[in-house]
């Protein structure tokens, strides 16, 4: 089986689709002879020609906007975010557009909205953000954070399959980074579905995208000390796998959740009120949560590194919850 | 030279109402330039790939600079000055980031060094201004050291951030009057029509500088704040910089008029061409502008016509640019023709004096470097706080004087319209 780093998981997840159904294309910006800022369709133009791989004007909304008129005629668009903070920018047509169209006129979103998320690069503000939590707080959207390239291929096809407007975050730390071996078949990952990463007994890290690497790294640490993690990766935030969260505090009654983005409003808190109301009697323990500082995310080194989580924190909650 | 204000027949009277209606359309787009450049970009197919191919006449000849109709000898020399500190900073910033001291990318505005720094130059002091990614020759002009930028992209402890973003992406209200860029392109347009908003309350009619480039215009941000600024004749001077290429994209895959000045019509405001490359054609359109500006005339657009002549930042080669773009507009560069002029033409400088010049702003740029890889790298903790304006860090107030509020003899008081409310 070929090894293939996250971001050309992606590329062929996007690129086999293309192959397959003549309704679905690509648009963004930079993204034909480019082939994107990160090259994720490097190649596709002159494979799918441009009329499938729209390089557009600067014009974030419009690009949203596109993508939903052209999904309501049975196409399938994959629009690219040249930097997912961006995004920000056609947020009126997500959230007031495409999140609601479904459920009050009956118009389904078939359509992928994706690019680079995430820090640990020293992108600086605008190069950095993990928006996630903008899009899991719009019902109607489906927000997908992949950690691995066989995830990453899988998922991009499942979500250009599905129905609905999927928010595809790609981490950039990831993209060249990480290699692992990806069938060259056609298979998906389903949406809704966390997996475990690593099992343990002792306690369990909820996260997802690139902390996943530092959670395992962090187990790997501590288990020289004796102590299991369990590590559940989320891969999709919405939907969210409510049951492989409750059944992960039923083993080990012990609880971090790890992520990246801003501490207030974050998804631990969403993830700590569902064992509340759900898995409370198992609990041995607070939840705990590793998150972003409560501002953006500073650009020089030393500071981005105070503000997103590290291996070393993870190893300190996790003796602390341990020992609670 | 035909000034903008004749030019704009159905101008807005400094009340902001139309002196009068004409029932023909009479506006026209001055164009200042010397040359007009033909040449198209277009996308083909060859064998089993796409590229971009240049198409058009290449070989004209190089235009003379245009005579300044404002600019004193010692403006133009000045102007020089900030030009040469621009570049040899870029080129003290590449050097930089080759020793590997820089965090991040640089970005570059060579071959534009005439229009950010004679566009900044125009403004007077109490006018405000935002500079883009590629206007770091604009902050010199405005006050700020070249050790200021350096230390951004050093992310250092000293920089204006304080580590907190890097590249021209910082402000100052208090003395220079700078508006901070985020990367999102196109949002600093209204936010300078607000602050000459926030001025005129004051009392004060200022210009408000800005630019955007032909890739960046595109966004709907960048209708809406010169729309705004339009309809409430607010003193905006707007460069767009078309620099042919926005990140890999060509121009002509951005709009479909033939010059993005053509715009100004559809906002129902002056816009005038310039060519970019020649620092007395920038001077004097951006003055004109800032003078409407001062006089409550409104906003104006104005397109600088000229070539990035780097990749979109240093990681980026540019190999889809075609190469004889490149020759062509290194026959144009920015500096050389204004050297030119100043020494040659004009004798205005000397060799000597010129070389003095670039010596002393070697020098001014050694000791700025020093500088800036002297400062510390902030602590990891300097990453909190702040997010929040509270323990009277700062204190607000009007920055022109208290607005004069208008008040009349009625004693009534507010109104309470009871039938046709939207939503009870
Ligand atoms: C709203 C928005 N979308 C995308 C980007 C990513 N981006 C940064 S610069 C750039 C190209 C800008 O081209 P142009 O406006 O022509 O300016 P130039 O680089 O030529 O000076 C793009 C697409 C951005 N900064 N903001
Ligand atoms: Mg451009």
């Amino acid at each position: 089986m070929p090894q293939l780093t996250y971001l050309e998981a992606i590329r062929q997840g996007i690129w086999e689709e293309m192959e397959k159904d003549p309704t679905v294309f690509c648009l963004g910006e930079d993204i034909g002879i480019y082939g994107g800022a990160f090259k994720v369709t490097d190649g596709f133009i002159d494979r799918f020609g441009p009329e499938r791989v729209v390089d557009t004007p600067i014009a974030e909304s419009a690009i949203v906007g596109a993508a939903f008129g052209a999904s309501l005629t049975g196409m399938r668009p994959v629009a690219e975010f040249q930097f997912m903070d961006f995004i920000a920018c056609a947020m009126n047509q997500i959230s007031n557009m495409v999140a609601k169209t479904h459920y009050l006129w009956g118009a389904p979103a078939p359509l992928v909205l994706r690019g680079p998320s995430g820090g640990y690069v020293h992108g600086g503000p605008f190069h950095s953000q993990n928006p996630e939590m903008w899009f899991v707080h719009n019902p109607g959207l489906k927000v997908i954070c992949p950690a691995t390239p066989y995830d990453a291929k899988g998922l991009m096809k499942a979500a250009i399959r599905d129905n609905n407007p999927c928010i595809f975050l790609e981490h950039k730390y990831l993209y060249r980074r990480i290699k692992e071996e990806v069938p060259p078949d056609d298979y998906i990952v389903p949406l809704g579905k966390a997996r475990i990463a690593r099992a343990g007994r002792d306690l369990s890290i909820i996260t997802y995208a690139a902390l996943v690497h530092t959670a395992l790294e962090a187990a790997g640490a501590l288990s020289k000390e004796g102590i299991e993690i369990e590590i559940l990766d989320l891969r999709t935030l919405a939907p969210l796998d409510q049951e492989a969260i409750v059944q992960t505090v039923r083993k080990t009654s012990k609880v971090i959740v790890l992520h990246e983005h801003s501490r207030t409003g974050g998804i631990a808190g969403e993830i700590a009120a569902i064992i509340n109301e759900r898995a409370f009697d198992d609990l041995d323990g607070p939840i705990l949560r590793i998150t972003g500082l409560d501002s953006a995310v500073p650009f020089s080194p030393p500071q981005e590194h105070h503000y997103l989580p590290q291996v070393a924190d993870v190893i300190e909650q996790a003796r602390k919850l341990k020992s609670y | 030279m035909n000034s903008l204000m004749s030019n704009h027949k159905n101008k807005p009277s400094p009340n902001g109402k139309r002196q009068h209606k004409s029932s023909t359309r009479t506006y026209s787009i001055p164009d200042y330039r010397l040359e007009v450049p033909d040449y198209i970009v277009r996308q083909v197919r060859s064998g089993d790939e796409f590229r971009y191919e240049v198409e058009g006449d290449l070989n004209t000849p190089v235009p003379p600079i245009r005579d300044s109709n404002y600019l004193s000898k010692q403006q133009c020399i000045e102007i020089y000055r900030y030009m040469l500190l621009n570049r040899r900073m870029e080129t003290a910033l590449e050097n930089l980031y080759k020793q590997g001291k820089v965090v991040g990318g640089v970005y570059f505005g060579l071959g534009q060094e005439a229009c950010s720094c004679a566009s900044a130059y125009a403004l007077d002091k109490d006018d405000w201004f935002a500079p883009m990614i590629r206007n770091q020759g604009s902050l010199l002009v405005r006050g700020f050291r070249a050790s200021d930028t350096m230390m951004q992209y050093m992310a250092k402890a000293g920089s204006p951030t304080k580590g907190r973003d890097g590249t021209s992406h910082f402000g100052d209200i208090e003395k220079r009057n700078m508006v901070s860029p985020i990367s999102m392109l196109g949002d600093l347009i209204p936010v300078l029509s607000g602050v000459a908003l926030g001025a005129r309350l004051q009392g004060r009619n200022i210009a408000v500088m800005t630019y955007i480039g032909d890739g960046g215009q595109s966004t709907g941000v960048t209708y809406e704040g010169i729309n705004f600024a339009a309809v409430q004749n607010l003193g905006l001077v707007l460069f767009i910089e078309s620099n042919l290429w926005a990140y890999s994209t060509p121009s002509e895959m951005q709009y479909r008029v033939k010059d993005l000045a053509e715009r100004a019509i559809g906002y129902g405001i002056p816009g005038v061409i310039i060519d970019g490359t020649d620092a007395c054609q920038v001077y004097d359109a951006a003055r004109e502008a800032v003078e409407r500006a001062h006089g409550g005339e409104g906003p104006t657009l104005i397109e600088a016509k000229m070539m990035r002549m780097k990749g979109h930042a240093i990681h980026d080669a540019a190999d889809y640019v075609p190469k004889p773009l490149f020759d062509y507009w290194k026959k144009r560069d920015p500096i050389t023709r204004f050297e030119n002029y100043l020494v040659r033409e004009k004798k205005w400088l000397s060799a000597k004096e010129n070389a003095d010049l670039i010596a002393e702003v070697e020098r001014v740029i050694e000791e700025e470097r020093e500088i800036a890889v002297n400062s510390p790298m902030p602590t990891p903790e300097s990453a909190e706080g702040g997010v929040y304006c509270e323990d009277g860090c700062h204190v607000i107030k009007p920055k022109y004087g208290l607005p004069k509020v208008r008040t009349t003899k009625s004693s009534a008081g507010p109104k309470q319209t009871e039938a046709a409310v939207h939503l009870k």
